[in-house]
């Protein structure tokens, strides 16, 4: 058409190309007065504004003012580049029993304290902090147990979902970060609040044999020799640095993890009903095995390693 | 022809004196050509949980994995295992959760529950229970099946007697029938021990 060069083709082109150039140069000076115009980056939300203008004459420290204007979602970014809800819930975790785990050699072992020891207590299952996964993956929990009881069902269903399409066992790593999946999700959509907990995951497969995962609350996991999570972490982690040796058999891992428990737990006598101790292994036959100590087999083992030692002499 | 028998299938399931027995043929076949001679019809659930699934192959393998996954999450949730009962009716729901386009077995469900009470019990393949004290059969034999046991069953016997009873139903039963045979499988549960032995009979 435009070769035979019609004079009203020309003229329309022609038109349609300054329309281009009008819209442009508007949409030009709209963009660079955009950042003047008062109203529009307002949040709608009035919240945080009110709340610290309430506040006016109290004295708040600034840093904590910032806080509160931004750890009231969990989906937003302080200006340090922070998310204040996600940092709550790990902090809510270092308050909760601890839990310790070691890989061995020939096996993992899971370590945790028992917060909650009353005599009165009906206990409908037995183990509080230790939950089996699947045959061959066990793991340790700390934080808030309600929400632990959501995502351990999850991890259930999803590693049977894996063993039904596959007919195989889910590869351990697979399931702590499909899990972790799930918490991220809750840091990032929705506006609710992150899940308040923490794992060790023990577990075994056929490509990488044994191995120890350690989750917090962001959804982030890493793969760990020995690892803790809960009350005082940072020193039952140091210590476990310390004293950590490749070749360790279950037994010796037992043994670490108690003496590490019973210098890092507040109560000073460290005794079979405040702990859970779990193992998984491989049998002679071949097959994944998660077992848990007995309270009798776990008291003889404190004594046999001599952390119980003040607890039998006050008595 | 049904779809029903087109693989082939005689599963059987007997009750002793604190012990059962389950038995099935060991023939896959298309239609009247045999492609396996050792195809399995019954699968563990637990130590003391069988189920024997008579029908479409294909169905039968699916099915025997949903009920793997179902009984597993309870396991997990419950630390303990299932209820012979109990799992009947998971099988019974699971067979009506596909009312208007059902999986094409029917299943036998044999197992000791509490204090080793065996029990038994079959259903349709949209999971109409039907419950028995003495032997339930399913599958394309099921009615030569009901023939030989109601003729050799005796209540309260002991294991080896059980044995050789539901043996020999089941192989004078695939006899009389063209689309199941080959031998057979059979499990003897006792609350102290499973026995398992595999049959010769007509290997043709």
């Amino acid at each position: 058409m435009l070769c035979r060069s019609d004079p009203i083709t020309l003229r329309l082109v022609f038109d349609a190309f300054l329309g281009v150039q009008v819209a442009l140069g508007f949409s030009f000076c709209y963009y660079i007065f955009l950042p003047d115009l008062p109203s529009l980056p307002r949040r709608p939300s009035a919240l945080p504004s009110r709340s610290v203008a309430g506040r006016r004459n109290e004295p708040i420290l600034a840093q904590s003012r910032m806080s509160r204007r931004y750890d009231s979602r969990t989906t937003i970014f302080s200006p340090e580049g922070r998310l204040y809800q996600v940092e709550y819930a790990m902090e809510a975790i270092g308050n909760a029993g601890a839990a310790i785990g070691i890989l061995a050699r020939d096996g993992v072992i899971l370590v945790g304290e028992k917060k909650v020891t009353s005599k009165l207590l009906q206990t409908s299952r037995s183990t509080e902090k230790m939950y089996k996964i699947d045959d061959h993956l066990a793991c340790a929990v700390a934080g808030i147990m309600s929400d632990a009881n959501i995502l351990i069902n999850t991890a259930r269903v999803q590693a049977q979902r894996y063993t039904f399409a596959y007919q195989e066992p889910m590869p351990v790593e697979q399931l702590v970060q499909s899990l972790c999946d799930t918490k991220q999700g809750y840091t990032q959509f929705g506006g609710l609040r992150p899940f308040g907990v923490s794992f060790l995951f023990a577990g075994w497969d056929k490509n990488y044999g044994f191995q120890l995962y350690m989750s917090d609350p962001s959804g982030n996991y890493s793969g760990w020799k020995a690892a803790a999570i809960g009350a005082n972490n940072q020193a039952a982690q140091s210590m476990l640095k310390q004293d950590y040796k490749d070749d360790f058999t279950r037994e010796e891992a037992v043994q670490l993890a108690l003496k590490v428990l019973s210098k890092t737990m507040d109560s000073t006598s460290l005794t079979s009903e405040k702990l859970e101790l779990a193992e998984i292994f491989v049998e002679p036959s071949g097959d994944v095995k998660y077992q848990v100590c007995k309270p009798e087999l776990l008291e003889k083992l404190l004594v046999k390693h001599g952390v119980t030692q003040a607890a039998t002499e006050s008595t | 022809m049904s779809i029903f028998e087109y693989n082939g299938s005689a599963v059987v399931a007997m009750v002793g004196k604190n012990c059962f027995a389950i038995a099935s043929d060991r023939r896959l076949g298309v239609n009247l050509q045999t492609i396996a001679t050792d195809f399995q019809r019954i699968f563990k659930i637990h130590d003391k949980l069988y189920i024997g699934l008579s029908g479409l192959a294909t169905d039968v393998q699916t099915l025997y994995q949903r009920l793997i996954f179902r009984h597993k999450l309870y396991q997990l949730r419950e630390e303990r295992d299932m209820k012979p009962q109990t799992f009947a009716s998971l099988v019974s729901a699971l067979l009506y959760e596909k009312r208007f386009g059902p999986y094409f077995c029917m299943p036998v469900i044999a197992g000791l529950g509490d204090d080793d009470a065996p029990f038994i019990c079959t259903m349709d393949c949209i999971g109409a229970k039907e419950l028995a004290k003495d032997f339930v059969v399913s599958g394309t034999a099921s009615e030569s099946l009901y023939g030989a046991c109601e003729s050799m069953y005796k209540p309260n016997m002991e294991p080896e007697e059980l044995f050789e009873t539901i043996s020999q139903a089941l192989l004078s039963s695939v006899d009389r029938d063209c689309l199941s045979g080959w031998g057979g499988h059979v499990l003897l549960v006792t609350p102290t021990e499973v026995q398992e032995r595999t049959l010769k009979g007509r290997m043709d």
